[in-house]
C-alpha cells in the first residue's frame, strides 16, 4: 500500500474510534445492558467505567480510578496454562502501552469464591479528537461453555478417528480440494505406503490403474470425479500399484461430505480390497476348469470305447451316438462358461443348428431373445433341439438344399415358448414307430420339466412347439 | 465335404499324436487313419514326444494340452521352430491355453471326425 493510501485508511479508523468512545462514555442503557462485559480505562490505565455484565464476570464491583483496579485487574487472572498474570500483562495494559488492539486473548479469572471462569478478552485503544491516545476499551466474554463444547467436539472427533483407524476397510478423507487429511491403517496396508499428509492429493496410492491396466492420473481417479461432481460414486473396479510393484484390485466408494449448510467440506473414500474375492473366484474357476477337463476326457473316452467296442465303421447307429455325445458336450460348455449356473437358450440354439457343421447354415433362421436357462432345463432343451436337428438332417427340411428351418422363441409370464417349423423338405409321413427324439421330447419336456410339447408331422414339414416353465431364481 | 476329399487330406503325411489317455489315442489314431495318414506315431508324455521329434519331424502333430498334469508346450515350441503344423486338443477349450498359444488351432474334446478334419485343414493351410 502506498503512503497516501495508508493515511487515507487511517482517518476513518480514528473517526470510528472517536464515535466508539462517545458511545461508551454516554450513559446509554445499551452498553450497561449488553450481555458482554465492557470496561474502559483512561490513558494511565485507571479503570474509568464498566457495565453490569463485567461486574458479574469478575464477581466484584471494583472502585474506579484506583491502583488496585488498574488495567481492569479486578480479580486474580491466569493464562491458559495456569500461570498468574501481573496487571502489566493484561490486554488493557498492552493496548495502552502500544496503542494497538489485542484480539481474542483467552484468560482465566479466579473469583474470590475460588470459582474460575474462562474469558475471551479483546481490547481496543481509544483516541481523542486530536488523535491522541485517551485510553482503552476492554471487552470480556465467558467462553466456558464454548470451551466445553470444543472439548466435546474434540473428543467426538478423537472417537471418530479411533473408529476409522480400527476399521478393517481402507478409508481416507480429504478436504474439498482433495488434499489428504487422514488415512487409516488398512489404507496404508492396501497402498503399501504412508502418503505424506499435506502434499498428497486425491488418493494415497503410489499408482492407480484401470482394471484393464491403463494408468490413471491421481486427479482423474474416482475420488477426484466424486469431489468435482459433488456426488457419491461406486466403482468400477480399479488397481492400486504399490511402490514394490505388487498390485491390489479394489472397489472405490468415494463420497463427498457436506456441512449443515450444504457446502461441500471434503470427502471420504472407502476402498474395498478385492484380492481375496479374486483369489476365491480364481480358485472356483480352476476347479470348474479341472472338472470340465475331466468330464470332457471322460466323454471322449466313452466315445472311443463305443467306437472300439462296436467296431461298426461309421454306420448310422455309430454316428447318432457320437452326435448325441457331442451335443451333450456342447451344452456342457455353455454351462461351464457360466459356472454351471445358467446357459443362454439363444446360444444353445445357435450351437445346435449353426455350429454343427462349423459354419452358418443359410437354411436355418433363428429368432428370439437371450433366455437364461438353469442347468437342468438347458441340458434337456439342448438334447431335444439336437434330436430335432438330426431328424431334419436325415429325413426333413435339412436333407435338401431348398429346405428351411425356422426356430423362434420368446418368454411370456415366466414361460419359454419355442416354435420349430420345417418347410420345403421332402413330403413328411408320420413315423410308424416312436423314435428316440419323440420319446425324449415327451419324457424330458413334459415329465422332467413340467412343460407342454407338441409334435406334428404335417405334410409340408415337421412342426414342433414347446412351452416350458422357467423357475424363478 | 465329400468323403473322398477328406480321405485325401492326410495322404502321405506323417502324424504325431501326443495324448496321455490310451483309449482316447485309439480314437484319434482311427480317425487319422481314416483321413489317409501314412504313418501315425504316438507319445504319452513330453519326454517321449521330444524323443520322437529328435528321431524325425512329423508333417503334422495333434497335441493334448494336459498330459497328466504336465503341459505339452515344450513339444509345441519344437514343432513351431521346425515349422511343422500342429493342433491342440483340450478339455478346457481355448481359455485353457496359455496366452502365447491362443491364436493356434484348438479343438475341444470330445470331437468327431468332421471337427478334427476342419481343425487339421486350418492348421495345414493357416501357416
Amino acid at each position: 500500500m502506498s503512503k497516501a493510501a495508508e493515511s487515507r485508511a487511517e482517518e476513518p479508523a480514528v473517526a470510528a474510534s472517536v464515535a466508539l468512545e462517545r458511545l461508551i462514555r454516554s450513559p446509554a442503557a445499551l452498553v450497561e445492558n449488553l450481555p458482554i462485559g465492557i470496561y474502559t480505562c483512561d490513558r494511565d490505565g485507571m479503570l474509568a467505567q464498566y457495565n453490569r455484565c463485567a461486574a458479574e464476570l469478575w464477581g466484584s464491583t471494583p472502585v474506579l480510578g484506583v491502583a488496585e483496579s488498574r488495567y481492569g485487574a479486578v480479580v486474580r487472572t491466569l493464562d491458559m496454562n495456569g500461570n498468574p498474570l501481573a496487571p502489566e500483562d493484561l490486554p488493557m495494559a498492552e493496548v495502552i502501552r502500544t496503542a494497538r488492539p489485542v484480539r481474542d486473548r483467552e484468560l482465566v479469572v479466579e473469583r474470590t469464591s475460588g470459582q474460575r471462569l474462562t474469558l475471551l478478552a479483546n481490547a481496543d485503544p481509544l483516541f481523542d479528537e486530536q488523535g491522541k491516545l485517551s485510553g482503552g476499551v476492554g471487552c470480556i466474554r465467558d467462553i466456558g461453555k464454548l470451551k466445553t463444547m470444543q472439548r466435546r467436539v474434540g473428543e467426538a472427533r478423537h472417537v471418530g478417528r479411533y473408529v476409522m483407524e480400527a476399521l478393517p476397510i481402507a478409508l481416507y478423507t480429504t478436504n474439498a480440494e482433495g488434499k489428504l487429511l487422514f488415512f487409516n491403517k488398512a489404507a496404508a496396508k492396501l497402498w503399501g505406503r504412508r502418503p505424506e499428509l499435506g502434499s498428497a492429493y486425491w488418493c494415497g496410492s503410489h499408482k492407480i490403474l484401470l482394471a484393464n491396466g491403463t494408468p490413471v492420473a491421481h486427479d482423474q481417479c474416482l475420488m477426484a470425479v466424486a469431489l468435482r461432481e459433488k456426488r457419491a460414486l461406486v466403482g468400477p473396479e480399479a488397481i492400486a500399484e504399490r511402490p514394490d510393484g505388487t498390485r491390489v484390485p479394489f472397489l472405490p466408494h468415494p463420497t463427498p461430505v457436506f456441512d449443515s449448510e450444504g457446502e461441500m467440506i471434503g470427502g471420504v473414500n472407502m476402498l474395498i480390497d478385492l484380492s481375496e474375492q479374486k483369489r476365491a473366484s480364481a480358485q472356483q474357476r480352476s476347479l470348474i476348469d479341472e472338472l470340465n477337463h475331466r468330464v470332457k476326457n471322460t466323454l471322449a473316452t466313452i466315445q472311443s470305447l463305443a467306437a472300439q467296442t462296436l467296431r461298426v465303421s461309421r454306420d448310422a447307429g455309430d454316428r447318432d451316438f457320437e452326435s448325441r455325445l457331442l451335443a451333450l458336450s456342447r451344452v456342457h460348455d455353455q454351462l461351464t462358461h457360466r459356472n454351471w449356473e445358467w446357459a443362454d437358450f439363444a446360444l444353445i440354439a445357435n450351437d445346435t443348428l449353426m455350429e454343427r457343421s462349423g459354419a452358418a447354415d443359410a437354411r436355418v433362421c433363428l429368432d428370439g431373445p437371450t433366455v437364461p436357462l438353469n442347468a437342468r432345463t438347458a441340458l434337456a432343451v439342448a438334447m431335444v433341439l439336437h434330436e430335432l436337428a438330426a431328424n431334419a438332417e436325415r429325413h426333413g427340411a435339412l436333407s435338401t438344399a431348398e429346405g428351411r428351418v425356422t426356430l423362434s422363441w420368446n418368454v411370456r409370464s415366466n414361460r419359454l415358448f419355442v416354435d420349430w417349423r420345417e418347410e420345403g423338405g421332402p413330403p413328411v409321413t408320420a413315423p410308424t414307430r416312436l423314435g428316440f427324439g419323440a420319446r425324449l421330447l415327451e419324457r424330458s419336456i413334459a415329465q422332467e420339466l413340467g412343460g407342454t410339447p407338441r409334435l406334428e408331422f404335417a405334410p409340408g414339414g415337421v412342426h414342433c412347439t414347446m412351452e416350458i416353465p422357467l423357475p424363478e431364481e | 465335404m465329400s468323403q473322398d476329399s477328406s480321405k485325401r487330406l492326410l495322404e502321405g503325411h506323417s502324424v504325431l499324436v501326443v495324448e496321455d489317455e490310451a483309449i482316447i489315442s485309439f480314437l484319434l489314431e482311427d480317425m487319422l487313419a481314416e483321413l489317409g495318414a501314412a504313418q501315425v506315431r504316438h507319445a504319452a508324455s513330453v519326454a517321449a514326444a521330444i524323443a520322437l521329434l529328435d528321431e524325425r519331424m512329423p508333417d503334422l502333430a495333434v497335441l493334448d494340452v494336459n498330459l497328466g498334469g504336465e503341459r505339452v508346450y515344450p513339444v509345441a515350441e519344437r514343432l513351431e521352430t521346425a515349422g511343422a503344423a500342429f493342433i491342440f486338443t483340450t478339455g478346457y477349450g481355448r481359455s485353457g491355453l496359455e496366452p502365447r498359444w491362443q491364436t493356434r488351432t484348438v479343438i475341444q474334446k470330445p470331437f468327431n471326425i468332421e471337427g478334427l478334419t476342419r481343425a487339421l485343414q486350418s492348421a495345414l493351410t493357416g501357416r
